[in-house]
């Protein structure tokens, strides 16, 4: 669940490497727990000042981990629970509504990679040839709003926006003499719904991440292609786009690490009773699973088998990205 | 703009193709919420009606604003969101930057070994259900402290904060360190000061995130009074909860709020969630953008 845009971000602020210097010395003290506790007495104020973020990184992401025991236990309401060992397993894999789950999450996440991946790319190319600055800046601040919206916010938008008696869209779709449609409870068309909305949330912001990477090319190649008599688009097929592919390369690496997410805040505000079995993802399935119907084991260990997944796709989505581009996902 | 007068005819119509595309994506985007905000503020008795084209109220009335303004659970929703949320982005920020200072210094034991600590938390997310099972354990479950905790220090902004510790010139540090300052005056009197931006834009960061944060209010909150404007809001909007909002007797009566078309109440309550967001939305554009324009630049 970790947060995409926090991943996107943090990839381009930094510069993709753990902390290598000194790391000669970090191997010794990693090697010898004396010369830790050597450490200690020069570096104290510096450990008792990271203390209370320590200690919050052991109790709310370390302890988690712990718990996630369940997923091979048999979760009784009077304790102690009964290891079982791989049975909830079995039991989840051969369940048709988790294949459903399953396929539902990496339709979504494909329909998203395909459709909603490219639009911020082409509002970034778009936006650099805007050459007034004021007019730029005044499309700018309108498109990235929706980003520092919620998902509750932005599901309230769209079912107003949808609705079939008196939103937007299908007032257009009835003056050109269509029937109206209940987008939200169609089965049909809520996956579209996903890639709409996700496009009218982050198309602005994520292209920002895009011209960054446009401005940060040589104006001289521009200046050099002009010479060669290069028009516009000349211009963007051979200067500009081979300038982003490096970024295009590490946010697309980054989102495969995702595939499994599908994102749960999304689907858990835009999920109703007609269409919940079309966008029920993995995340929502635990959700429900675990929180309503009590099935804590069954719910747990559907979240660790994403969590086990997901982390393979993003260590190796990192990893792939690190050889490609020289840009890791931290 | 040298170029201006070297514009062929073909190439003045390729420019405006480009602009409009670009102001069709901002109608796009600005179109639903210009429309809800002028269903808000129309006129009562004609929003029935209200055409979703719309950007322009029809007749103009506050009713539902105030209507909403002054509803026990939005206010009790509205004092629910200020408060965690400041909690929230006070504890964040003071522990983020607590932390990254002290893995910014280069040569502190066992540096590498927290690093990895602490990406390990990035990469693997046991998931909903044990930290729902965290929060029973300490008996956080309906308590605001749980939603508080839950993520105060982002691993994320950590990292970001540890890369801009890193640039503090080392001089600075060993000057103050040679007039006798310890780590903790240091801390407190020259790299604070100094990364004052860097804070703003995290603070903004944490602000955003915990002003938008329903979902783990939504299952660690039992108790209706506890809830943040974003899960009141969803309870109506999303959930299609009249009574939260209307009220049992009112939604029965048809009286005081029910008279108002449901519709624009939506609308309002969506709009009154984001209006926070608008106001510091300027700031926003400034920290951010800069933020990460820049630091894209230099990577």
């Amino acid at each position: 669940m970790a947060g995409q845009e926090e991943q996107q971000l943090a990839t381009v602020l930094s510069n993709g490497n753990v902390p290598a210097s000194n790391e000669r010395r970090d191997e010794r003290i990693l090697n010898g727990f004396s010369a830790m506790l050597l450490g200690v007495r020069q570096w104290w104020p510096y450990y008792a000042m990271m203390a209370p973020g320590l200690l919050f990184f052991f109790i709310w992401h370390y302890v988690p981990i712990w718990e996630a025991k369940m997923a091979f236990e048999n979760v009784r309401i009077i304790p102690p629970n009964i290891w079982v060992g791989l049975k909830n397993f079995q039991v989840l894999f051969s369940s048709p509504i988790f294949h459903q789950v399953l396929l539902n999450t990496l339709i979504i996440s494909g329909m998203k990679i395909l459709f909603v991946f490219p639009i911020p790319i082409m509002v970034s190319l778009l936006l650099n040839e805007v050459r007034n600055g004021k007019l730029r800046g005044v499309i700018q601040s309108a498109i990235y709003l929706p980003h520092f919206l919620s998902w509750v916010v932005i599901a309230g938008v769209f079912i107003a926006l949808l609705s079939p008696t008196d939103g937007a869209v299908n007032e257009i779709g009835q003056a050109m003499g269509f029937q109206p449609v209940s987008y939200m409870t169609n089965t049909g068309t809520i996956r579209w719904v996903l890639v709409i909305s996700e496009i009218w949330r982050s198309a602005g912001w994520d292209s920002l991440l895009y011209l960054a990477a446009i401005f940060a090319i040589d104006p001289q190649l521009y200046e050099a292609a002009e010479m060669d008599g290069a028009n516009r688009w000349q211009k963007i097929w051979h200067v500009t786009i081979p300038g982003i592919v490096p970024t295009i390369a590490t946010l697309f690496i980054l989102n495969m690490g995702l595939f499994l997410s599908a994102d749960l805040n999304q689907i858990v505000n835009m999920q109703n009773d007609v269409n919940a079995s079309t966008i029920d993802i993995i995340d929502t399935y635990v959700y429900r699973m675990g929180l309503s119907t009590g099935e804590y084991a069954l719910a747990t260990a559907a979240g660790l088998f994403k969590a086990v997944i997901g982390m393979i796709l993003v260590i190796t989505s990192h990893l792939v990205s690190k050889r490609l581009t020289g840009k890791g996902v931290w | 703009m040298a170029n201006q007068s070297r514009k062929t005819p073909l190439e003045r119509v390729e420019y405006v193709l480009i602009v409009s595309t670009l102001l069709l994506l901002v109608v796009f985007t600005m179109q639903p919420l210009l429309n809800l905000l002028a269903l808000s503020l129309s006129e009562p008795s004609k929003v029935a009606g209200f055409s979703g084209l719309s950007i322009i109220p029809d007749g103009f009335s506050l009713d539902v604003w105030a209507l909403l303004l002054q509803h026990p659970n939005v206010q009790r929703g509205i004092f629910n969101s200020i408060w965690m949320t400041a909690t929230s982005v006070c504890i964040g920020v003071f522990g983020t930057a607590l932390m990254a200072w002290g893995m910014s210094r280069p040569g502190l034991p066992g540096r590498r070994l927290i690093f990895i600590l602490v990406l390990v938390t990035i990469v693997f997310e046991p998931g909903i259900i044990p930290d729902y099972f965290l929060m029973k354990r300490m008996g956080l479950l309906n308590s605001p402290w749980s939603v508080i905790m839950y993520r105060a220090v982002s691993a994320w902004y950590l990292i970001i904060l540890i890369r801009f510790f890193e640039e503090i010139p080392k001089e600075l540090l060993e000057a103050a360190e040679l007039d006798g300052a310890n780590p903790f005056q240091v801390f407190f009197m020259i790299v604070l000061p100094l990364a004052k931006p860097a804070l703003a834009t995290i603070a903004l960061f944490y602000l955003v995130l915990h002003w938008n944060e329903f979902f783990h209010a939504m299952i660690y909150l039992n108790d209706q009074s506890k809830w943040p404007l974003q899960v009141v809001l969803r309870q109506f909007v999303i959930e299609g909860d009249k009574i939260a909002i209307v009220g049992a007797n009112n939604a029965n009566n048809n009286i005081g709020l029910a008279q108002i078309n449901i519709r624009a109440l939506k609308a309002g309550m969506i709009l009154i969630t984001i209006l926070p967001i608008l106001a510091i939305y300027p700031l926003i554009l400034k920290f951010f953008t800069k933020g990460t324009m820049s630091g894209a630049l230099k990577g």
